[in-house]
């Protein structure tokens, strides 16, 4: 009936919120400190006078053009994919179910290898598009589609599961009124689901840009065009410490204001009936 | 029902892919086993991949690391302990490092080499940040002295090794129909060359401003300059991208070239006049535990034998 030791009930809540307090504060710790210990390691005035750097300036113009641009290619063909791939079954749907999911496996110096490996100028595809001028790999393009390969899956997976969850009853209501699937998947199917495309988009925009191993791999190094700003951060940790540091700070302080700005925006959600 | 069925064998199955796609990704980015060298690059920084133009290609996307080839097991700290040398190696060493490697250990019976393989500028920054190496081997003479003016060195034991030339590689089928240097300049041109701050780029830079001053004239230089697509991290980088093809030339060392498995590329060479002498060094670390066996390896290194295997893989005596 009673348990041969048990503890009073103050004393088993009190352990309760110790413990959670630990796990929570350890937790909190690991990941906030090393980013703390990156401001602390350079003073106000050297960041200040490095952020007026040709390399820094110019890798960070690439890096957050790229990212937005491989951020709204993703939503623009993604979002359609993704609703049309959950409301239809079609011969090879679980095959392209896996390959969404593919470059979160593939490390990503060997997603690199193996665009340059099909997009380069002896590539399988490469060469027939050389014949007629067109080149991909050490472009800014390239750099977009290395974005694309590595990030898509993040954006992909939620609006997956998003639209899959959807209750179906109010795109079926709309059916039954005359609605084409486009329309309902503007004007039902997104907004119910924008906070959490939303976040999906922010990890997306994340992950495009902090890319670096498909992107040395595939677009090489190369200011001005190529240059990301963690290709740049690599560069200057081995050579200009201070301008690392400094696009380092720069790309905490770019990531937690999008993560912000993007909470804040999907804070207004359309509330179910 | 039928339905419940399908949901089931259809997360199987997707398992059973992705655990396939897993293991071929796997198999396909870790070296075979009866070829580990004892060469490894340790990925302080994120994952980069080197692919050397030797036969042995050599991974670097997750951590992996493996002793020398006596015992071909994989050790996944750098403890140092008594029989086990670190030796943080420049990158261009790498197609020499497996034989070193190898030849020590025979030499040495019961000791073992594993070489960090990486730009001298990267292995400098990981010491200068309290990496643990017994014996360091750089490709550049500013960055010996910044580290031997830093304390790092044991300064007696710093001695010069081998030197290299810089030399011109094309891809064997040389894509861009490269005949010589002033056809460097020619527009729509590809080339690769390594960044500033790795040893074999201010080499590649210094020969380069010599040709100009000597023979083709500034603006060749500033042309030459104009057609370079990528500025790689390490020498290794430079030599992937020619070798795959991708670039129309890349600037290398000489014992790049002459190590590298036949058919695979061409080259066009520099003259001695304006050539870039670049001077190895080698010292061993004041951190070490073992500077009995560090000076050994330093011994072997500069014994004749040592000196005969770099030669073998296309590096030059210290005059």
């Amino acid at each position: 009936m009673t348990r041969p030791f048990l503890l009073q009930k103050k004393v088993r809540r009190t352990l309760t919120v110790i413990g959670a307090a630990i796990l929570i504060i350890s937790v909190t710790i690991y990941l906030a400190l090393p980013v703390v210990a990156l401001f602390f390691r350079t003073t106000p005035e050297l960041f200040i006078s490095s952020l007026s750097d040709p390399v820094v300036q110019s890798a960070l113009h690439l890096s957050l053009i790229t990212s937005f641009i491989s951020l709204g290619i993703v939503i623009i063909v993604g979002t359609p994919f993704a609703y049309v791939h959950c409301r239809n079954t079609y011969p090879g749907k679980m095959v392209v179910d896996t390959l969404i999911d593919l470059p979160l496996v593939l490390p990503p110096a060997v997603a690199g290898l193996a665009l340059l490996v099909l997009y380069g100028r002896v590539g399988f595809i490469g060469s027939y598009l050389n014949m007629f001028g067109i080149t991909l790999a050490f472009t800014t393009l390239a750099v977009i589609m290395a974005q694309i390969f590595v990030a898509s899956p993040f954006y992909l997976r939620q609006a997956k599961s998003l639209f899959e969850q959807l209750d179906p009853s109010y795109e079926q209501t709309a059916r039954t009124l005359g609605a084409s699937p486009l329309r309902i998947l503007t004007t039902i199917t997104i907004p119910l689901t924008a906070s959490g495309l939303v976040s999906g988009a922010v990890m997306t925009f994340g992950r495009a840009l902090g890319e670096f191993g498909a992107t040395i791999m595939f677009a090489g190094n190369l200011s001005g065009v190529t240059q990301t700003m963690p290709l740049a951060v690599y560069v200057g940790m081995e050579g200009d410490f201070n301008v690392g540091l400094t696009i380092s700070i720069l790309l905490v302080l770019i990531s937690f204001s999008i993560m912000i700005a993007m909470r804040f925006l999907a804070s207004r959600e359309v509330k179910h009936a | 029902m039928h339905k419940r069925w399908n949901d089931v064998s259809s997360v199987f199955i997707r398992i059973i892919c992705l655990l396939i796609f897993a293991v071929l990704v796997a198999g396909c980015t870790t070296s075979p086993p009866t070829n580990i060298p004892p060469a490894t690059t340790v990925a302080v920084q994120p994952t980069t991949m080197t692919l050397v133009s030797t036969p042995v290609p050599t991974t670097a996307v997750p951590v992996k690391t493996t002793a020398a080839s006596v015992t071909a097991t994989p050790i996944t700290s750098y403890t140092p302990s008594e029989k086990t040398l670190i030796v943080y190696t420049a990158a261009s060493l790498t197609g020499a490092s497996k034989e070193l490697g190898t030849r020590f250990s025979a030499t040495y019976p019961g000791h073992t080499v594993v070489f960090n393989l990486e730009g001298t500028q990267a292995l400098k920054t990981q010491v200068e940040n309290g990496a643990y190496a017994d014996v360091f081997i750089s490709a550049s003479n500013s960055y010996t002295n910044t580290l031997k003016s830093e304390g790092y060195f044991i300064n007696s034991t710093v001695k010069p090794l081998t030197t290299n030339y810089v030399i011109v590689i094309l891809p064997a089928s040389n894509p861009g129909n490269i005949q010589s240097l002033s056809d460097l300049a020619k527009p729509g041109k590809k080339i690769a060359m390594a960044a500033y701050n790795v040893p074999i780029g201010t080499a590649s830079y210094t020969a380069l401003a010599n040709l100009a001053k000597s023979t083709y004239g500034q603006d060749w230089n500033k042309s030459v300059f104009s057609n370079v697509v990528s500025y790689e991290m390490s020498e290794p980088g430079v030599a992937t991208k020619v070798s795959l093809g991708e670039v129309d030339a890349g600037l290398v060392y000489e014992s790049t070239y002459a190590s590298a498995p036949a058919m695979t590329l061409t080259s066009i060479s520099i003259p001695k006049t304006d050539n870039y002498l670049q001077t190895y060094t080698m010292g061993v670390m004041k951190q070490t535990e073992d500077s009995g066996v560090a000076q050994e390896f330093e011994d072997f290194m500069l014994s004749s034998v040592g000196q005969q295997i770099l030669r073998n893989y296309g590096f030059r005596s210290v005059s």
